[in-house]
């Protein structure tokens, strides 16, 4: 489904991610743990190729989703987002209203049937638990939400355009732990039409929605492996560390 | 040490509360100083001061408006029917006439006959209006009926088609041309300056490399910092033989040369507000955009333009403020002929072009000073509707979220 083949990536001259290969199964959810600064992040954006916008960074290796490499040649760039959706850090709804939000990347990709538009709209606040919280509301701002709704609201966004996978970066790091628990049984819910890739600082939180867990310190993935056995019983003596607390 | 530092925080206060309440008065006086003698036009007379309009006393004509009287001495009204009184030719009288028809024994070494000869001749001829100095005139003489010049009106001055402050004896203080010129040069260079404004910001802001956006942000930038006058010796030079040539006129001082120049000014202000207002947009919104397939292109316009909307709307008042009130360079390029505009390729002229030009030459007090006042409140009208409504724009823009 997605795999990494030998990357590395640089910043200039600085050197973010270091000889990474990784093979991630569909409908699963992975999780990237690490410390601040490691990777973590630059590689899960490499998959969307959000780091095109960066200016003076340089990839070698291979990214491939679904059987094609995705820094190839030809490749569009617009598509491959459309099927590898993205949900930020902070949530970040655009200035319009709540329907238009999530309508927008049906609107951008060119469809204008507005019944069908409805119908998505609705489906796509009812995965992320929101649709009873703002049916009442959709010609409001979606700024008048809460930040929970709004990290919601972004996650129905990049749903509405049906993805088959979902990157996450670290989704639930600006919010409150009510907030965090509602998008955490989200993700349990759409590990079933999704592929799942999410950034997390918190390792609770990796242990309780990931399948397999990828340990990343200074560019370098240091273990990758099925959740459990990472948090029980890993193989390096720095994930130890690191998930015990002895390290930062 | 701590209580000195405490008064000091006090008298630092109080200096920026006075300074505050300084700029506001004077703000506020400046404003009431320039109504005050602007209004003060509508207590002056129509006739020119010192001077006075004279009939004979069978006339039934009382009293006469500025257009009235200029119509008379233009000799377009011919026959007091047409104001209302009897059927009888007019007969204009200047003052300077009496010299011709009068030695200057007969009127005396002092003229001190001089009014008692004046009365004569308006005595003698029934369908007379004289134009005479006050001092002269012949009072209390029968036969003589002093008209009774009207104020002039604000419907003189909104209303009216005619800018000639230095007609005799009555003036035109005609608005309409002036507000026209200043209205057509300004919207015709706005339509110029936007499309090309917004479209070099988001070139800058989205599109340009990082060197092209080194090199023009700055040089836009010395274009906004150049004098005025610069800009209208330049418009004198290459823009009005230009305009002349293009489009075959007469001549190149045309309202239109004045809207290129004027677009030409006001585009390094709506460049860099809109510049700034554009890139000032959250690298998040541009990315979730981008995240969900949008192109480029789709984003600028979905996106980051609806976003930057209220800095866009704020180049878009700079860019009218400069437009409206600037001097030097349209008094240089458009001609300055205060007639009615009825195509922008022939000369006009605007309300601030008209006020520097005049305003040497306006005695102060007079009813012209006072208009060329007045012209100011007019201005500061325009610019205060213009700033208001665009503050109302952005306002419910943001309100709605949309």
């Amino acid at each position: 489904m997605i795999q990494a083949k030998n990357v590395d990536f640089y910043y200039g001259d600085f050197h973010a991610l270091k000889n990474i290969s990784m093979e991630i199964a569909a409908n699963t959810v992975t999780a990237f743990i690490g410390p601040s600064g490691c990777g973590k992040s630059t590689f899960l954006r490499l998959f969307n190729r959000m780091n095109d916008m960066i200016p003076d960074t340089r990839l070698t290796g291979q990214c491939i989703v679904d059987g094609s490499d995705i820094y190839g040649k030809g490749v569009n760039v617009d598509d491959l987002r459309r099927r590898v959706g993205m949900v930020f850090q902070k949530p970040n709804p655009f200035p319009k209203s709540i329907f238009e939000n999530v309508a927008y990347g049906l609107r951008v990709n060119g469809i204008t049937d507005k019944e069908f538009i409805r119908n998505r709209v609705e489906e796509s606040l009812r995965s992320a638990a929101l649709w009873n919280e703002v049916k009442d509301k959709l010609k409001k701002s979606a700024f008048e939400l809460s930040g929970g709704q709004q990290q919601r609201l972004c996650i129905a966004r990049a749903m509405a355009i049906k993805p088959s996978v979902l990157l996450m970066d670290e989704p639930a790091s600006a919010l409150d732990p009510i907030s965090t628990s509602k998008i955490e049984e989200m993700i349990h819910e759409l590990k079933k039409d999704y592929t799942i890739v999410i950034v997390t600082h918190n390792m609770q939180q990796a242990a309780r929605v990931s399948d397999m867990t990828g340990f990343f310190m200074l560019g370098e993935l240091i273990e990758f492996s099925d959740t459990k056995k990472m948090f029980l019983n890993p193989d390096k003596q720095q994930t130890q560390n690191y998930i015990t607390g002895r390290f930062g | 040490m701590k209580r000195f530092k405490r008064i000091l925080e006090r008298i630092v206060e109080s200096i920026l509360t006075v300074s505050g309440a300084v700029t506001t008065v004077t703000i506020l006086l400046i404003i009431i100083f320039l109504f005050r003698e602007g209004l003060g036009l509508f207590r002056s007379p129509a006739v020119e001061k010192g001077y006075a309009l004279c009939v004979n006393s069978s006339n039934t004509v009382d009293h006469l408006n500025s257009h009235q009287i200029k119509e008379i001495f233009d000799y377009e009204i011919e026959n007091w029917a047409e104001l209302g009184g009897r059927d009888e030719a007019i007969e204009v009288f200047r003052f300077d006439e009496i010299f011709s028809r009068y030695t200057d024994e007969e009127l005396g070494a002092d003229y001190e006959l001089l009014p008692d000869k004046l009365g004569e001749v308006i005595t003698s001829s029934p369908g007379i209006i004289a134009f005479l100095p006050t001092q002269y005139l012949p009072q209390g003489m029968q036969g003589v009926k002093v008209l009774r010049s009207d104020r002039i009106t604000p419907a003189d001055f909104f209303g009216g088609r005619q800018w000639i402050p230095t007609a005799t004896p009555a003036p035109q203080f005609g608005v309409l041309p002036l507000i026209l010129g200043t209205l057509w040069v300004s919207i015709v260079a706005i339509l110029i300056a936007l499309p090309l404004g917004l479209g070099v910001a988001i070139y800058l802001s989205e599109l340009a490399g990082q060197k092209m956006r080194k090199i023009l942000k700055p040089t836009i930038e010395l274009l906004a910092g150049i004098p005025s006058v610069v800009y209208g010796f330049f418009g004198l030079v290459v823009l009005v033989p230009l305009v002349q040539k293009t489009f075959g006129l007469p001549v190149g001082e045309t309202g239109f040369t004045g809207s290129l120049i004027l677009a030409i000014m006001a585009l390094p202000t709506i460049i860099t507000v809109a510049e700034d207002a554009m890139r000032s947009t959250p690298r998040a919104m541009r990315e979730a955009s981008l995240a969900l397939g949008a192109t480029h292109w789709q984003t600028i316009y979905k996106v980051i333009v609806p976003y930057a909307k209220s800095g866009i709307s704020a180049a878009v008042v700079l860019g009218i403020g400069r437009a409206i009130g600037e001097t030097m360079a349209v008094l240089m390029v458009t001609g300055n002929a205060a007639v009615m505009p009825r195509t922008l390729f022939e000369p006009l002229r605007t309300i601030p072009a008209t006020i520097a030009a005049e305003l040497g030459e306006a005695p102060a007090g007079g009813a012209h000073y006072q208009a060329l006042f007045l012209l100011g409140c007019v201005l500061f009208f325009f610019t205060l509707l213009i700033s208001v409504s665009a503050e109302a724009i952005s306002k419910r823009n943001f309100n709605k979220g949309l």
